[in-house]
């Protein structure tokens, strides 16, 4: 499905948690919502499923204002840590009414999500763990099968294991069952390998919208003798660096044109890529 | 509209629950106090006082755990509060035949006993085998404290401790109703002298209807005009 976010402003009282936001995304792939603790990520994710209204701007989904549209709203999907799917008494509750709510909901393949994540059905979601809760609801999420799906660190809580199952079940339903699916998450290493385009958000604005490739393309890592390396990045945008003995790693951020790959060669130096993390700290750590 | 089916059977399956508990409660307490040779009055009559505080949990519950859930799972506010609407209305009727249902059982139990079946307090019944009107009394008063529950819920969750402010309109609400069926608010352990508030209004089956039928409507009005935009609650990140 596509999004389409024009001039977004969302406040609580005083406070500006979107601040004229804009970005398009053409959807059917798997999108990255980064952002720095209050930044908007989850206010962004709640105005695109309708669970509240903008306050000026403009949100479309397939072309269609999404507020009140239940011809959109009933495609849409967002799962928060919140856990207003899954508190309702029992892990059978919750299916109960995903099941009846949902128009494009797999039984089965639930069923076999619960089986994957150690859920039984008499359960009670509140004598759950955070883990178990929250793989609750990355089971309504997966099974729901909406078009336009949206998890908000829902699967935060998960230990690392149920987290890797996660990413792998995602990734096959996807594959399966083509859609727009939308991941906020912290956990930018784990998960960034799965996005095909990243939004980055900072203070309400939006700070980048790539594909993750070209996004990668922007940092590299230099590694070589140290004195050779500082001559190197000197005048380029460091945004970091690492020392073992005589050797040194530096991250740059920006492009490093042919002629400088050139001198890198003949200076003996590495080059190679860097994390999404690290641009993500450098692209929003001054957003405050 | 699709019918809310699993709405009102979730809630009608655990009323029933609730019911079957009560029931056993009544006749085990009501035993006690036979054995001990002083049991004149009808026991359901006095139990049947707690349901109503139930009803008012389900209002409450509708808005606070159901809206989210509806939201969440890709509804508009307007299916929810039509499906609302109509769970409300079928729910309380459903409690109300329980509590028919109670007086009968309560029938058979004292005339097996030989016990007299007396009503201790002021009802639109005089008589627990009347049973329409004592239908009619739980209706109009579950139909009142379900729709006031909504209406305080909703406030509460919209506004948090703002909320407080929409307790005179729900117990206003309450209140009407309560008039109708009985001397009023009858809440003997709360409120104080408030909770022997009341109205003098007609006692009739048909005034009874009629005004809880408008508090029902009126109720519903006015949760709608809270929820009809409400954000669902979260953390700002």
């Amino acid at each position: 499905m596509r999004v389409d976010v024009e001039d977004l402003v969302v406040t609580y009282g005083e406070v500006t948690a979107l601040d004229r936001l804009s970005f398009s995304l053409e959807g059917g792939k798997i999108y990255g919502l980064l952002g720095r603790n209050g930044s908007g990520k989850t206010t962004l994710l709640s105005v695109l499923a309708a669970f509240r209204k903008e306050s000026s701007g403009t949100v479309r989904i397939d072309g269609e204002p999404v507020f009140e549209n239940e011809g959109l709203t009933s495609r849409v999907s967002l799962i928060r840590d919140a856990g207003e799917t899954t508190d309702l008494g029992t892990a059978e509750d919750a299916l109960y009414f995903a099941e009846w709510l949902r128009p494009h909901w797999d039984a089965d393949y639930a069923r076999s999500l619960m089986d994957l994540f150690g859920l039984t059905r008499k359960m009670s979601v509140k004598g759950m763990s955070k883990g178990m809760r929250s793989a609750l609801g990355v089971v309504i999420g997966l099974a729901g099968r909406a078009p336009l799906t949206m998890f908000d660190e829902s699967y935060l809580g998960m230990d690392p294991p149920a987290r890797y199952a996660f990413y792998d079940a995602l990734l096959a339903d996807y594959m399966e069952h083509p859609r727009t699916i939308i991941l906020s998450t912290h956990l930018i290493e784990e998960v960034s390998s799965l996005f095909e385009e990243v939004v980055i958000i900072g203070r309400g604005r939006l700070v980048v919208h790539e594909e993750t490739q070209t996004l990668l393309s922007r940092g590299t890592a230099v590694t070589g003798p140290a004195e050779r390396v500082d001559a190197f990045t000197d005048g380029l945008t460091v945004l970091g660096g690492t020392s073992l003995g005589s050797t040194k790693s530096a991250m740059v951020y920006g492009e490093i044109d042919e002629a400088r790959r050139g001198r890198a060669a003949e200076a003996g130096l590495e080059l190679g890529p860097i994390a999404m993390q690290d641009l993500f700290i450098h692209l929003t750590g001054d957003a405050r | 509209m699709r019918f809310p089916s699993r709405l009102l059977a979730a809630n009608m399956a655990f009323a029933l629950l609730l019911w079957a508990a009560l029931v056993v409660l009544v006749a085990v307490v009501g035993a006690v106090i036979a054995i001990n040779g002083s049991l004149t009055e009808s026991a359901w009559e006095k139990a049947a006082q707690v349901p109503r505080w139930y009803a008012l949990f389900v209002g409450v519950a509708l808005v606070r755990e159901y809206l989210p859930m509806y939201i969440a799972h890709g509804q508009t506010r307007r299916q929810f509060g039509a499906q609302g609407a109509v769970t409300v209305a079928l729910f309380a009727p459903f409690l109300a035949l329980l509590l028919v249902l109670g007086y009968l059982l309560e029938t058979g139990i004292y005339a097996l006993a030989g016990l007299e079946q007396a009503l201790g307090q002021v009802h639109l019944f005089t008589d627990p085998g009347q049973l329409p009107v004592v239908f009619t009394e739980y209706l109009v008063e579950f139909l009142a404290w379900i729709v006031a529950g909504a209406f305080m819920g909703a406030g509460f969750y919209r506004w948090r401790e703002g909320g407080v402010f929409t307790i005179p309109v729900g117990v206003g609400l309450v209140l009407l109703a309560e008039s109708t069926v009985g001397p009023g608010l009858r809440l003997p352990f709360l409120l104080g002298r408030l909770g022997r508030l009341g109205l003098d209004l007609p006692k009739s089956p048909a005034v009874a209807l009629a005004i809880g039928l408008a508090v029902l409507l009126a109720g519903l009005a006015l949760t709608w005009s809270i929820i009809r935009d409400v954000p669902l609650r979260n953390r700002w990140s």
